[in-house]
């Protein structure tokens, strides 16, 4: 059994174990879970409704869930490259709000036609994500400052801002939230009738395929990519055999900031056209949950956000067929989340015990951490974390 | 600049600052035994839920307020310390990465506050709310010494938790500096094989820290809830925690520079409020105002990040087969 099954093998498990652990939180609740399970299947358009509105079907249901996942694809890659240099962005729910943001007052009030407006869009989210990114992997690198505090302090001094500039200049009196962005800027096409229903078009969602295949090639096949590992399993080790460590990670959190602003634009002018002031979307932090479900692989991460979003779409639907309260989708994930983080252990443990099935006369103790896949080895041991690698 | 102003600056200053001070002298101790706590902001919030919890099933049953009060810090305490567990667990045993078990427990609590408030008021008091209400704890008075001119507005209006929290500080001064417990704590954070090898039980010491870092969060969650928000909801996550770990980084570890971080945050945060009120800003304002102890934060850190020292093994998994 290779690294790669095993892996699969444990984040199944977790998932599983997380169900479990709602389903009994349900019985609790005295309501009935396979029921409250196959009513997130229907909100997210995987299994048809009892009734729908007019123009309303199924399939009405998933390409909005589709517009919904858009995001989520590039947030976890966003995470994915950050944590496979050893690098934890957290801030990308204030990268995501940055870009939207940026892009929404340079070319959503704009009124520039579509096949302007669109791409710049993407451009002006990327750079405004990338910026931030960059900025969090300079303090790392210049001036040693956990990048984990550094982005949770970005992400609230850009929430306020940015909550100030949309209350004071660019609030709907009515929705309390920024004036909804003209259509011709928007990444997701609405209500286009095709035999006789409506349908919702996230045009990012083909991006994000693309952009999963990119950062699949960038990780495994270049160089770039293979530094940044480098620099993520072992620092002092990258910097000994000549890799820049600085600028990997100052590149390595640009990237991650760019996807992040990828999300951002895809989600503040795709799925929704406009703003909420004083929040921070969620998403980039599930987004972690993603990452760590998926392995920081993009292939994993199509899977496992495919499925954290249908658990979140679906959530309102099922709280208002079940009467439950829409939260408990988020303490699953949480528990995901959980389990996911304690998979590094189970994977040595596996190893461990097969390798001393194996070869019982070359008996050695302590060698999980080699034996354990690199995907893992990167995610896992960075001890040197807060310390900034001096340890040399 | 008049005198109810800077009296009002020290008052609402040193509400926030000192529940901040707790938070982080727990941080200290869960980081001076090595191991890293970035769950300070979730094990603040579960606190704050069990206290708040405890509270009003209290009120509920007719116990005075008072004795509301008491109860609700104890169970503060007891809910964060428990909760904190997870935390020790999850680093301890199962050594996950440390940074992602932090966020995991914080995005966690979240979820968990969130769903079972609602969850509790739908079935046990038949409401459709997502809070606790809580009244604002009443305040003191200390009469004589407030009179004195500016420095007698640090005893005007106190809230009774300010007291607890002075006490507490001197009380983990005590243990953290003067105690066999206290020392082997600290070298758990620096030479874990040396506590090993002098016969202290690395994983039993990193476990009491992380535990007193929750009980000490749960209380400064609990006074958040008793005093800037007046009831619990999803409103405790504001990144107190995260505040407050900047607090002893910039403080280097240690507790009265620490201290000295959380005041300069306090005093950054109601002297903004003032001059938006003295200026007569518009409310929109003060959202500008909420930023200056992040941006305070970021910048103290960008001078200090590099000189300070954090403890040696901080963030390492000990495994005895590697010493």
């Amino acid at each position: 059994m290779n690294n790669g099954r095993l892996y699969r093998r444990i984040a199944v498990a977790a998932v599983l174990l997380s169900l479990l652990a709602g389903t009994v939180l349900m019985l609790i609740l005295g309501k009935n879970p396979f029921l409250a399970y196959y009513n997130l299947l229907q909100g997210s358009g995987l299994a048809p409704k009892a009734k729908y509105a007019a123009a309303r079907s199924m399939w009405t249901d998933l390409s909005s869930f589709i517009d919904f996942w858009t995001p989520m694809i590039f947030a976890a890659l966003a995470c994915a490259v950050a944590m496979k240099t050893g690098l934890f962005n957290i801030g990308i729910s204030g990268q995501m709000l940055v870009a939207g943001f940026l892009a929404t007052i340079t070319i959503g009030y704009s009124g520039l036609s579509a096949y302007l407006a669109k791409p710049l869009v993407i451009l002006i989210g990327m750079a405004a994500g990338m910026a931030v990114g960059a900025l969090i992997g300079f303090l790392k690198y210049r001036f040693n400052i956990n990048e984990v505090v550094s982005s949770i302090m970005l992400n609230y001094i850009a929430e306020y801002i940015i909550s100030f500039f949309i209350q004071t200049r660019f609030v709907d009196p009515v929705s309390r939230q920024s004036k909804n962005i003209g259509a011709a800027a928007r990444l997701t096409l609405q209500d286009v009738a095709i035999g006789g229903y409506k349908f919702s078009i996230p045009l990012a969602f083909v991006l994000a395929v693309i952009a999963c295949v990119l950062v699949k090639i960038m990780l495994d096949r270049t160089v770039l990519g293979y530094e940044l590992k480098a620099v993520g399993a072992n620092r002092t080790a990258a910097g000994y055999a000549g890799i820049r460590v600085g600028r990997s990670m100052i590149v390595s959190m640009a990237i991650s900031g760019a996807l992040a602003g990828l999300a951002g634009v895809s989600y503040y002018l795709g799925y929704f056209a406009s703003i909420q002031p004083k929040v921070l979307v969620s998403t980039g932090f599930d987004s972690i949950a993603v990452c760590l479900l998926g392995s920081s692989d993009p292939v994993g991460i199509l899977f496992s956000s495919f499925l954290i979003q249908v658990i979140a779409k679906g959530s309102t639907y099922m709280s208002s067929q079940q009467g439950l309260e829409s939260e408990i989708v988020s303490v699953i994930t949480g528990l995901i989340l959980l389990f996911s983080a304690c998979s590094a252990f189970f994977m040595g443990l596996v190893v461990s015990r097969k390798n001393a099935k194996n070869n019982t006369k070359d008996l050695r103790f302590g060698d999980e951490a080699e034996t354990a896949p690199a995907a893992v080895t990167a995610a896992v041991n960075r001890p040197a974390e807060d310390k900034g690698g001096e340890e040399a | 600049m008049n005198s109810t102003m800077i009296n009002n600056i020290i008052i609402d200053g040193m509400t926030f600052a000192l529940p901040l001070f707790i938070m982080a002298i727990g941080g200290i101790f869960s980081e001076k035994s090595g191991i890293t706590n970035l769950a300070l902001e979730g094990l603040q919030g579960m606190g704050a839920f069990i206290g708040a919890l405890a509270a009003t099933l209290a009120a509920a049953a007719g116990v005075p307020d008072d004795s509301t009060r008491i109860l609700a810090f104890l169970f503060a305490a007891l809910g964060g310390g428990i909760y904190a567990c997870l935390h020790a667990v999850l680093c301890i045993k199962f050594k996950a990465n440390q940074v992602i078990s932090g966020v995991v427990i914080n995005i966690l609590a979240m979820a968990l506050t969130s769903f079972l408030t609602k969850a509790i008021n739908r079935t046990v008091f038949g409401a459709a709310s997502d809070k606790f209400i809580l009244a604002v704890s009443k305040r003191i008075t200390i009469p004589g010494i407030s009179r004195i001119p500016v420095l007698g507005a640090f005893f005007t209006n106190v809230y009774p938790f300010e007291f607890l929290i002075i006490v507490v500080a001197f009380l983990a001064w005590f243990v953290l500096y003067k105690t066999t417990f206290g020392l082997r704590l600290r070298a758990c954070g620096d030479n874990p094989g040396a506590v090993d090898a002098a016969g202290g039980d690395v994983a039993k010491l990193r476990f009491a820290g992380v535990v007193v870092s929750g009980a000490l969060s749960g209380i400064a969650g609990m006074c958040f809830a008793y005093s800037i928000l007046a009831k619990f909801s999803g409103d405790i996550y504001m990144g107190y925690g995260y505040l407050s770990i900047a607090g002893y980084i910039f403080g280097n570890w240690s507790l009265l520079p620490t201290l000295a971080a959380c005041l300069i945050f306090g005093f950054a945060r109601s002297g903004g409020y003032e001059l938006v009120k003295a200026l007569g800003m518009p409310s929109a304002y003060s959202d500008l105002v909420m930023i200056l102890p992040y941006v305070l934060t970021l910048f103290l850190l960008i001078f200090l990040s590099k000189k300070n020292q954090a403890p040696k093994a901080l963030g390492e998994i000990y495994d005895k087969s590697k010493r």
